[in-house]
Parts: C-alpha cells; structure tokens; sequence
C-alpha cells in the first residue's frame, strides 16, 4: 500500500477531474443532436444519459479527494512518455510522405531515447534490420499499400 | 451426444488443413514468447497482432488468437518457475512453490507438472465447451431485446469484479468505454456522432488504435520508466520428465485445478487469474500438511497451472455462445471476429459451424504442440529472457506503428494511438484499469441498441428489465455481484487476492 496523501490532491481527485472534463466535453457535443423522447430516441438520447452518468461519477470522486486522503498520484517520467509519443507522431507524419524505410528509422531514432540503457551502435542495427524486416514481410509479403522510399 | 462428436470431427477437418494447423503452431509459439517475456501481456500482443489476421481467413485468425492467449498461460509459468518473474499475472502464484522447487534442483519437475497439468487442463476445457455450446446457444437465442441488454449488464458487471483496485472507478471507466463506443455514425439514423467534424471518426473510433494505446504502447513506456533488470537463470534443468512419485502426488491436484478452472472461466467475474488464485487457497485448504506449501509443494504448481489453462479455453463459452466478452481477452476477440464482418452471439454454432467446431479443435491440437513446444525446447525459451529490453522495446514500437497504420492505411489512426497511449499512460497513474473501459467501448453499441429496441417494445415503459423472467434473473445476478464486491469482508479478500 502507498502512504496516504493529502486532501485534494489523490488519485480519487485527478481520476474526478477528468472525467468531469471528458464529460464536460461530450455534452457540449452532445447539444447540438436531437436527443428525441424514450418511444423515439434520438442520436443523443444515450450518450446524453453515458455523459450525464459519468458527470456525476467524476464529480463525487473529485469531491470525495478534496473531502478525504487517499492514495498519491504516480509520479510522471516525462522522458519515456514523450519520446515514446513523438516516436509515434514521426512514424505517421513521415509514413506518407517520406515513406515506410524513413518512417521506421526515424521512430526508432527518436524512442532510442526513451530509455536510458540504449546504445547507440544496437539502437542503429535494430533499427536498420526492423526497417529491411518490415520491407520484406508488410510490403512484398502482406502487400500493404505503401511506398518504401519517398 | 453423437451429434456432438459428428461436429467435433467436422472440427478436426477444419482445424487439421495445413494453414489453420500453421496459424495454430504460429499462436502457440508466440503466446508461449510473450508469456516467457515479462512485460507483455497477451492483451498487448494479441492487439499487436490483430491487423495481421486480416489477411487471413475469420477461422484462421481466430485460432490463432486463441493460441496466444492459451499458450502464454503455458509460456508464464517457465519463468515463474525458473527466475520468480511471473511472465503473467496468472503465473504469479505458480512462482510461491515453482520457484522453491527450482531452488531445490526440482524445476524440470515443477516445469513437467505445469505442462502437463495445463495439457489435461486443456483438453477437458475443451470438451466441456464442445458439450455446453450448443445448448447454451439455443437458450440464448429465445432471448429478446431486454435479456440481452442484461446480459451485456452482467457482461460489464463482471468486468468490475475483475478490475484490480476500487470498484467505483472500474464502474467509471465502463460508462467511460461506454461514450467512446458512442462515437461515430448512429446506426438508426446515419447521423454522425461526437466526431468533431473528423471523417476518420464517422466509422468509430478505430478498435486496434485504442487496444494498442491503452494497453501496448501505455505498457511499453510504464516499463521504460525504472532501470530493467538483467534476468540470469543459473538453473540447470535436468530430464524433464517427472518421476512417477511426483506424478501421484499432483493427480488430484491437476483434476482440482480443472475443475475450478472451469468454472471460473465459464462464469462471468471468473476469468483465469482469479481461477489459479483459488486453485491455490483450494489445494492449501485440502493439504494434510499445510507447512508444505511456500516449500516447494508441488501441488502448488500443478493446482493453479491446471486451472488458468482450463478458464482460458472455457473463457471463450460466453463469447462464443452468448456474445459477451468476459475479460479484456476475450473483448479482443470480440473486436476481431468483428474486424472479420462476424457478429459474436448464438449464431455462431449454426451459422458459422467452421468457426466454432473449427476453434474447439485447433484447441486440442494446440494443447498438444504446446507441451512439445514447451518441454524438449525450454532451454530456448530461457534462452530469449536474456533479450534485453533495451532491443525489444524498438521493435515493439515499430511493430505497432505499422499495425495501426496497415488497418486503414491511415495515419490518423497512428495519432489517435498516440492520445489513447497517453489515456493509458494517465490511468495507470490514476490506479485506473483500462480493462473496463475496452469493455465498455466493445459492448456500447450493442448495449444501446437493445435498449433502444427494449424500450421501443415495451412501448417506454423501463420495468421491461424486471418483467421478463431471463432478464430479470441477470439482472438479479449482476446485482448479487455489485454487492458482494462492495461488501467489507469480500473488499477486504479482494485486497489480500490482488496483492500476494
């Protein structure tokens, strides 16, 4: 069990706090659909009442953290998450514009970093072996429609 | 009963081609590598490997799918034994007694017994889904709209009691799944939904761009956050046949495991974990000697071995019968047949006999390769633990990237899998479990279809539910278990269960 810890700022509050927002969200998307009555529900009519659940969830954890202690948050290690993230976001960006063989080294260049037990020298052979592999089997052998070089 | 055996045949026909026998060997083996490597679950895999299985046929896919998930309940226990790492969380106990066996120079014993165990496991799992299929599906198909709104109840209910940690969250996080399945085109209308304007979005939120954020990607950077640890096993494994003594000594145990097993899988709330949790408690309460376990009990290995095994392949009655998922699992399963153009329920047996009959064999047969896979070649597999993570975690990246991308060509969905990466990511930090919410988001259109035709019968009137006898005695049973799950005494063995 972790140690409690403080009012206000717990998992129970943060978890309250986005849900309220995704609710929050939802329900101003869900304005502009026509909700219709229970015989002829509309489009709305269900995910109004999932929204309107989850608001009153999200606000009785939140009130319940800011009432009473609870377990801490876990602590963020930002260096994995965005370099794993942005590896991503490289990967989709280069995808269709450079093609598949760039895409992939540039996602392994950048999640190399990611962790701080990779090499280098491993992270480049990887990286050029996934690239080749990937050209072989999802290219030639699955035939996904996708350019190799730009 | 001969009828039975007639379609089980028919079953071996389909599953014995040499692409479905293939596919089959292909999900043995790699269940068997992710449950050997610590730090991928056969969630993260399975939707690593689902936009693989379009090019195959909805059968071949399916069956290996299944061999992922059945064979990293065999590929688990070799490094809970050998190392104390539980490949999976439902290897956590074989590790108590497994790993003293090995400290003792009895591995290859502990490892013969988990395989063999799990193989009779297996095989009788089998059979009793070839047995309580077919009826159950015709039972399932005199249910009307409101039944199967509360079927879909107790479904998510028991993904509550599965959730580790506080129910109330778990709840939150099913009506969370719940509004994202509500994105997308309405089904009765044709009117787009909650889509921001984005044409991506109009057919919903992409199935394997959200598996793969919440439980693969989010996976991968939890695991990146502490130093890894260099895992050597020093153990020598000896004749990996285990001496008849030995043998005597778990029979009952394995049979026990079986049972239990079996049962939990089928049940909802069950599901393989808690199976060898119990399985375990169960062989230390009927032990003459109690001492022994925590000491190299050889029963505590055998017992809940068997029983993860045998609630992995029952796991996939209600699926299959029914329509309902009952673990995260089997929710991928549910994405996949539906990825295929199937829509799970009791049409399945009769409509798509190959599919079913075809599953249940490749079961037995993949039962079978897994104890060869597993006993002569152990040494490779202890083998691969020395892969570091440093390597695998690039080429689990890249592998998802290209995953996403291959399902719609689109690099949208690659974004959408970055922001569902960092939903998982939050979640774990806030101690919520995704597993609910993938729940959720499988079951919401299909819960909000019956209850639309449910209320549209019964003309508004919401006491529908309580007013047909099926549907209100699930109703009953997903309220039974609400409560149960809620009471102090079961909290507090909750608690305990989840953190041994």
């Amino acid at each position: 069990m972790r140690s409690s810890a403080g009012r206000g700022n717990n998992t129970d509050f943060y978890s309250g706090l986005l849900l309220i927002a995704v609710a929050i969200v939802a329900l101003l998307y869900i304005r502009t659909l026509s909700v219709g009555t229970v015989l002829a529900m509309g489009p709305g009519y269900f995910p109004l009442g999932l929204a309107l659940v989850l608001l009153g969830m999200g606000l009785c954890l939140a009130v319940k953290g800011l009432l009473a202690e609870g377990s801490p948050l876990g602590s963020f290690h930002l260096r994995p998450l965005i370099c794993i993230l942005l590896s991503f976001t490289a990967f989709g960006v280069l995808v269709e514009r450079a093609g598949l063989i760039i895409a992939i080294l540039a996602q392994v260049a950048i999640a190399h970093f990611a962790s701080v037990e990779t090499r280098w020298r491993q992270s480049l052979v990887s990286g050029v072996l996934l690239a080749a592999a990937s050209a072989v089997i999802f290219v030639w052998l699955l035939k996904i429609p996708v350019d190799l070089l730009p | 009963m001969t009828d039975v055996f007639a379609q089980l045949g028919h079953g071996f026909a389909v599953a014995a081609t040499p692409i479905n026998l293939f596919f089959c060997l292909v999900g043995a083996i790699c269940g068997t590598l992710i449950g050997v490597l610590p730090g991928l679950g056969p969630v993260a895999t399975i939707s690593l490997l689902l936009p693989a299985t379009y090019a195959l046929s909805p059968v071949s896919a399916i069956i290996m799918l299944a061999g992922i998930y059945y064979g990293a309940q065999y590929g688990g226990s070799t490094t809970a034994i050998l190392v104390n790492i539980p490949g999976e969380s439902t290897s956590v106990v074989t590790a108590i007694d497994g790993y003293k066996m090995a400290q003792q120079g009895r591995a290859s014993e502990a490892l013969a017994i988990a395989a063999i165990g799990s193989f009779i496991a297996g095989c009788i799992g089998t059979v009793v889904i070839a047995l309580l299929g077919p009826p159950l599906a015709l039972m399932t198909q005199q249910f009307a709209s409101p039944d199967y709104f509360s079927l879909m109840v107790l479904g998510l209910v028991s993904a509550v009691v599965l959730a580790n940690g506080s129910a109330f969250r778990a709840i939150a996080m099913i009506f969370l799944g719940l509004l994202l399945g509500m994105v997308g085109m309405d089904l009765n209308t044709g009117e787009a939904r909650m889509t921001f304007g984005l044409v991506e979005l109009s057919d919903g939120i992409n199935f394997v761009a959200l598996v793969m954020g919440l439980f693969g990607v989010a996976e991968v950077i939890s695991n990146l956050e502490g130093t890894s640890v260099r895992i050597v096993n020093k153990m020598r494994i000896g004749t990996i046949w285990p001496s008849f003594s030995a043998l005597r000594g778990a029979w009952g145990a394995v049979l026990r495991g079986t049972a239990l097993g079996t049962l939990f899988g089928i049940l909802p709330g069950g599901g393989a974990t808690i199976a060898s949790f119990s399985a375990y408690a169960l062989e230390k309460r009927v032990a003459k000697d109690r001492s022994r376990f925590g000491n190299g009990a050889i029963e505590g290995v055998a017992g809940p071995e068997s029983a993860n095994n045998a609630a992995a392949q029952t796991s996939f009655v209600p699926l299959l019968t029914m329509g309902i998922p009952t673990s995260a699992t089997m929710a991928l399963m549910v994405g996949a047949l539906t990825l295929h153009g199937i829509a799970p329920g009791p049409m399945i047996i009769s409509r798509q006999p190959d599919l079913f009959w075809g599953l249940i064999a490749s079961m037995f047969l993949g039962n079978a390769m897994l104890v060869i896979i597993n006993l002569p070649m152990i040494g490779i597999w202890v083998r691969l633990l020395a892969v570091p993570y440093r390597l695998l975690y690039l080429v689990i990246v890249v592998v998802c990237a290209i995953g996403v991308y291959s399902v719609n060509n689109s690099s949208f969905d690659v974004y959408m899998t970055v922001g569902f990466s960092l939903l998982g990511y939050v979640l774990r930090k806030l101690d919520a479990e995704p597993a609910p919410l993938l729940m959720g988001f499988v079951l919401g259109p299909m819960v909000e279809e019956n209850f639309r035709r449910s209320l549209i019968t019964s003309h508004g009137d919401p006491m529908v539910f309580l007013q047909r006898p099926i549907s209100l005695a699930l109703i009953l049973i997903s309220a039974a278990l609400l409560i149960s799950i809620m009471m102090p005494t079961v909290r507090q063995r909750r608690v305990e269960v989840f953190q041994e």
